[in-house]
């Protein structure tokens, strides 16, 4: 379980990135979700001991991050944003690195990343210098790493940020292999909403939003979301194209007046918001 | 009290440096080339007679070069690779990470040490005790250059910057110090302002051990306190676990 008391972090320079945020979150898959620079990651990295907060704290399993980071480190796995290989180094051997680091002995990080990259369908490419891999088989060597370290606790900041579509599917595929409880960032509502059973929702530094998929978007239940570009009153905005929120029996309706409908996803909840998001 | 986890150090250094020397053998070519071309300049100006300070020098000017470089290289594993942020999130310390990166140094320096080793044989220039004092040297003038690299390559903030920051570095502190000259060329002064960089402290007790030179028994301390130091702040400058 992390529970999260006030955390604030503003950097040199006065941005504050994280806004004396507070949760409790403690389901299997959570996303924070939100556009580039909502303070995904500056708040990853501090439940993740990385960064330090300016002032208030966070606990994961009882341990507090500003006064246990070396105990919370044992119980934890974390994958930074746009982490990347070394090329020179094949992914038996950014595991069996990765492995050592964390106190596994040689032949126990041999054993664990043979089955790990087994698990991922990666064993033919177990060899191969990393730099000759694709993106998504170099992202899932780091979604490997997590997977044979076998922690309680997995973060993985943008695990599929500048990935093709399929190469995107094999991460979520291989992050569901995931044992443990795993928190992760993405500005993909879809990708949050195939992975999690939980979402926050964040922007500026600020939660807006936190819960079950299912019970935020309950809404929204028997709506669409009817889009144009020109604007009425009431209508939500992304960028130029104008939202409104439709009855599903008016869709017709609305198409034949030029409007394009769509199904509700998270993105709504930004928008709803008043959020800009990418078009 | 300081705890290594030693088996981390010599995993990394050991895929860090010994894969990178037999998968991408150019780098190997490429940190050879500039104390080649020096040696090479040298013999040409002196008629040879300053052979045996390059071929002494090469030892110690190819070391500090390849580490130097390494400011580029903590840079570059921190901000670009983000490697450095998997491992803070691990039971290793920074410590743990230089060590690893330095002993890696050594590795990668290997090739272009051996060839040294066949040069200086070729002309005579090793006995038993000359080469100990050598690899002790070496060593210490490792620890000491990678600390400095890294402590300098932690205040990087633009990867950008690293590689110009690396070359100015490996220029400034290899070649202007005696390391491929007698020290005894320059006013001692100047000795002293040069011995910022570990190089310069490390050429003047090598060229004293190999009997060309006097001792000059400041730089004995110089040289190792300067270790002790560059190693100390690399792990302040590391940006560890950040604030």
């Amino acid at each position: 379980m992390i529970e999260s008391f006030n955390l604030t972090k503003t950097y040199k320079g006065g941005l504050t990135a994280v806004n004396a945020i507070s949760f409790t979150i403690n389901k299997r898959i959570v996303s924070i979700i939100g556009r580039n620079g909502a303070g995904k990651t500056t708040l990853l990295r501090m439940l993740s001991t990385q960064l330090k907060p300016t002032s208030g704290t966070a606990t994961i399993d009882g341990l507090d991050i500003l006064r246990d980071p070396e105990k919370i480190r044992k119980h934890i796995v974390s994958i930074p944003q746009e982490a990347a290989t070394i090329g020179v180094l094949t992914p038996v051997e950014h595991l069996k690195l990765f492995l050592i680091a964390r106190g596994m002995s040689v032949s126990q990080a041999s054993q664990e990343s043979l089955i790990a990259l087994k698990e991922l369908e990666m064993l033919e490419a177990k060899d191969r210098p990393s730099d000759t891999l694709s993106g998504g088989m170099k992202r899932k060597v780091f979604v490997a790493m997590a997977l044979a370290a076998n922690a309680d606790l997995t973060f993985l900041d943008e695990p599929t940020t500048g990935l093709d579509p399929v190469s995107r599917f094999e991460v979520w595929s291989a992050i569901k292999n995931l044992r443990g409880n795993i928190v992760l960032t993405t500005h993909y509502m879809e990708e949050a909403q195939e992975l999690s059973q939980e979402v926050m929702l964040v922007d500026s530094g600020r939660i807006l939003e936190h819960g079950n998929v299912r019970d935020l978007l309950k809404r929204f239940e028997g709506k669409v979301r009817a889009e144009s570009f020109q604007k009425e009153d009431g209508d939500y905005s992304i960028g130029r194209t104008y939202v409104k929120y439709i009855d599903e029996e008016d869709a017709e309706r609305y198409i034949k007046m030029g409007y394009n409908i769509r199904r509700i996803t998270l993105d709504d909840l930004f928008v709803t918001r008043g959020v800009e998001i990418e078009p | 009290m300081l705890k290594l986890n030693l088996k981390f150090s010599l995993a990394f250094a050991w895929y860090y440096g010994f894969r990178t020397i037999k998968r991408g053998p150019a780098y190997v070519i490429a940190s050879l080339s500039s104390p080649l071309t020096l040696l090479f300049l040298i013999y040409i100006i002196s008629k040879g007679e300053l052979i045996k300070y390059a071929v002494v020098g090469g030892f110690l000017g190819l070391v500090a070069s390849v580490t130097f470089a390494s400011v580029a290289d903590a840079a570059f594993l921190r901000i670009q690779l983000r490697i450095q942020d998997l491992f803070v999130t691990s039971s290793i310390t920074p410590t743990d990470y230089i060590l690893g990166l330095t002993l890696s140094y050594i590795i990668f320096s290997m090739p272009g040490l051996v060839l040294y080793a066949i040069i200086g044989y070729l002309i005579h220039i090793f006995t038993i005790y000359s080469i100990l004092y050598m690899i002790s040297i070496l060593v210490v003038l490792t620890i000491s250059t990678a600390g400095l690299s890294m402590s300098i390559g932690g205040a990087v903030k633009h990867i950008r910057n690293a590689w110009g920051i690396s070359a100015i570095m490996s220029v400034f502190l290899t070649v202007l110090p005696p390391t491929f000259y007698p020290y005894t060329y320059l006013p001692k002064y100047i000795i002293y302002i040069l011995a910022i960089s570990p190089t310069t402290s490390a050429a003047v007790l090598t060229q004293a051990a190999f009997g060309f030179e006097p001792l000059m028994v400041p730089m004995i301390f110089i040289f190792i306190i300067e270790a002790v130091f560059f190693f100390g702040l690399a792990r302040f400058f590391t940006r560890w676990r950040e604030n």
